[in-house]
């Protein structure tokens, strides 16, 4: 089953995510900021993480970087999903598969993400 | 004696009440049920704080999305998107909190004030928390630890909720401040009012204060006889006498008003107040502008008006020396005429002022046991201001003269009364005069005849009735 990981502080965008990617068949992990979402990471291995950008703890820019930095995760696919800061993200743009603003679409969400990994097995 | 280094709220109104500002580093509390106004009022502070070089973190226990947040926040002035991210951050705990509890809330939100060198923090939803605990103790636990630590790194803390916490409430004991937005309710009016509850380490102006939430934001007017309990310079005292624009009324007053004095003309409808006010006003020059604040009769009605009895009110407006400033009597706050009334003469460094009338700027009064301290404030500014006043008084009863009085507290505060009334003398109804009151000064207390002449007011002792002058073009009622 191909697990995606939703990292967000704001409960109501990453529930609205995971529900909508629970009803393509994907399998969800998340976690509330970048932080937990390393330890997720580590645990549940996914094949693609959507983050927030501004969340405590650790924000979505540093959380791409810590994960580019790990040898087993360098070439994981991340999707940033970025409300006021998109351009800081689009500096940082090799770090990221695809950056979406917010107020985003779930449909191009979705679909970007099953370009990326295909549809759930 | 130490001054407390103060946070500038950039709230129009709000420094003048906290004395300059929030205390830094101090806790507040900012009660107020769903819809007062508290979200906007934090942000518009903290969008202030942050354009002027602070760093600011707002922290929300809500489930309500920052992206509404920000949508919603859009539509005020204060609103540059391009702080957040930046200098401003919004996170939420509301994961945290559900999940781990308040403890865990505290520890990331310590975590992230030294990691986003926050000097300014907004907790929105604390009324969440409280529900979360155990019991109230459970908050007060969360407030004090929280603000025990944002204090240590000098970082001013807004706690916001929608619960009603009452004095007596464990989150009121433990901050430096609470800031209550309520409404008062009156007939069919409801007024948005401000009440500083507790302010620490401070002359603030306690009590209520009036407030609006307009497109630029929360706008406070401060309680006009709060800010100005004591006048804002000392008085200086003048003897002169200026004209009142009508000789025979200089000739009863014996020379004309008392520099910086005030005077209410108190009658009927129609009996000439107005005119008095505009032949007053008359007198203005360029060099000593005059200010009429009126409330019923338009400045084209009343240019027309001066027109009739030979006055160039419209000339006087061209030329600089005479500013109208009018406004509809309907829903006003009392302190923002008050304030905009000072406002202005500041502004046009106005030396006489008509207002027309008094009983349209109290009627906005929600509270009618404030009107004397009010106008007392307004009166004793205006007069530092060496401001010559002139101000009409709409008495109910057209003929007798003992209900024609306004409330005595109010006649009181005023330098000098001059009443007008209705008499009737066998078919014709004529406007009678006189000075009832001269403040330490002589006067003529005699009955009066006012006649409309085209050259202007004319006043008729009214034991020379045969004195009347022939171009008399009207002493009928409305004229």
């Amino acid at each position: 089953m191909t697990t995606i990981l939703v990292i967000d502080d704001e409960f109501l965008v990453a529930d609205i995510l995971a529900f909508a990617l629970e009803d393509e068949g994907f399998m969800v992990v998340r976690a509330s900021h970048g932080r937990k979402g390393l330890d997720v990471l580590q645990r549940d291995r996914p094949a693609l993480v959507i983050t927030d950008f501004m969340m405590p703890v650790m924000n979505g820019l540093e959380f791409a970087m810590a994960v580019r930095a790990r040898p087993e995760s360098a070439s994981l696919p991340i999707i940033l999903i970025s409300g006021a800061h998109a351009d800081i993200a689009r500096e940082y743009g090799h770090l990221f598969t695809a950056v979406f603003d917010k107020p985003f679409s779930v449909e191009k969400i979705i679909d970007a993400v099953v370009q990326v990994v295909g549809r759930p097995s | 004696m130490e001054h407390l280094a103060r946070i500038e709220s950039g709230i129009p109104g709000l420094d003048r009440l906290l004395n300059g500002g929030l205390v830094a580093g101090s806790s507040y509390i900012v009660q107020g049920r769903p819809g007062s106004g508290k979200t906007i009022f934090a942000n518009q502070i903290a969008f202030h704080h942050a354009a002027r070089g602070g760093r600011v973190l707002v922290v929300t226990l809500l489930s309500e999305t920052h992206e509404r947040l920000f949508q919603f926040l859009s539509t005020l002035s204060f609103f540059e998107r391009e702080r957040i991210g930046k200098e401003m951050q919004f996170v939420s705990a509301f994961d945290t909190l559900q999940s781990e509890g308040l403890d865990e809330v505290v520890k990331l939100l310590r975590r992230e004030i030294s990691r986003q060198k926050a000097s300014f923090l907004v907790v929105d939803g604390v009324l969440n928390a409280r529900s979360r605990a155990e019991t109230p103790i459970d908050t007060k636990k969360f407030i004090a630890e929280l603000q025990g630590h944002a204090a240590f790194a000098g970082c001013t803390v807004l706690f916001l909720t929608s619960a009603k916490l009452d004095d007596s409430s464990p989150e009121h004991t433990m901050v430096d401040g609470v800031i209550e937005l309520g409404e008062d309710i009156a007939g069919a009016r409801s007024v948005r009012r401000l009440h500083l509850r507790k302010t620490r380490g401070s002359s603030a102006l306690s009590g209520l204060h009036e407030y609006e939430i307009t497109e630029n934001g929360v706008v406070i007017h401060p309680r006009l006889e709060a800010v100005l309990a004591h006048p804002s310079t000392a008085e200086t005292l003048v003897d002169e006498q200026l004209r009142t624009g009508t000789a025979d009324l200089d000739r009863v007053l014996y020379g004309g008003l008392y520099a910086s004095s005030n005077t209410m003309l108190v009658g009927p409808s129609g009996s000439g107040k107005t005119s008095i006010g505009l032949s007053f006003l008359s007198q203005s020059t360029v060099e000593e502008p005059g200010l009429h604040f009126g409330f019923f009769e338009t400045p084209g009605r009343l240019i027309r008006k001066a027109k009739a009895f030979g006055l160039d009110l419209q000339g006087q407006i061209e030329a600089g020396a005479i500013q109208m400033l009018w406004q509809p009597t309907t829903e006003r706050l009392l302190d923002a005429l008050g304030h905009r009334l000072l406002d202005a003469v500041r502004r046009g460094k106005a030396r006489r002022v008509v207002i027309d009338s008094l009983g349209a700027m109290a009627r906005a009064a929600i509270r009618r046991e404030r009107i004397a301290e009010f106008f007392t404030a307004l009166t004793n500014e205006l007069r530092v201001m060496e401001v010559t006043v002139v101000a009409s008084w709409e008495a109910d009863n057209m003929f007798d003269a003992g209900a024609q009085m306004p409330p005595l507290e109010l006649s009181s505060i005023f330098d000098n009364l001059i009443l007008l009334r209705f008499a009737e003398d066998q078919a014709a109804l004529r406007r009678i005069l006189s000075v009832v009151k001269v403040r330490d000064g002589q006067y003529d207390p005699s009955l009066q005849e006012l006649v409309f002449t085209a050259n202007g007011l004319r006043l008729i002792g009214t034991s020379r009735r045969a004195e009347m002058p022939p171009d008399a073009v009207s002493s009928r009622p409305g004229g």
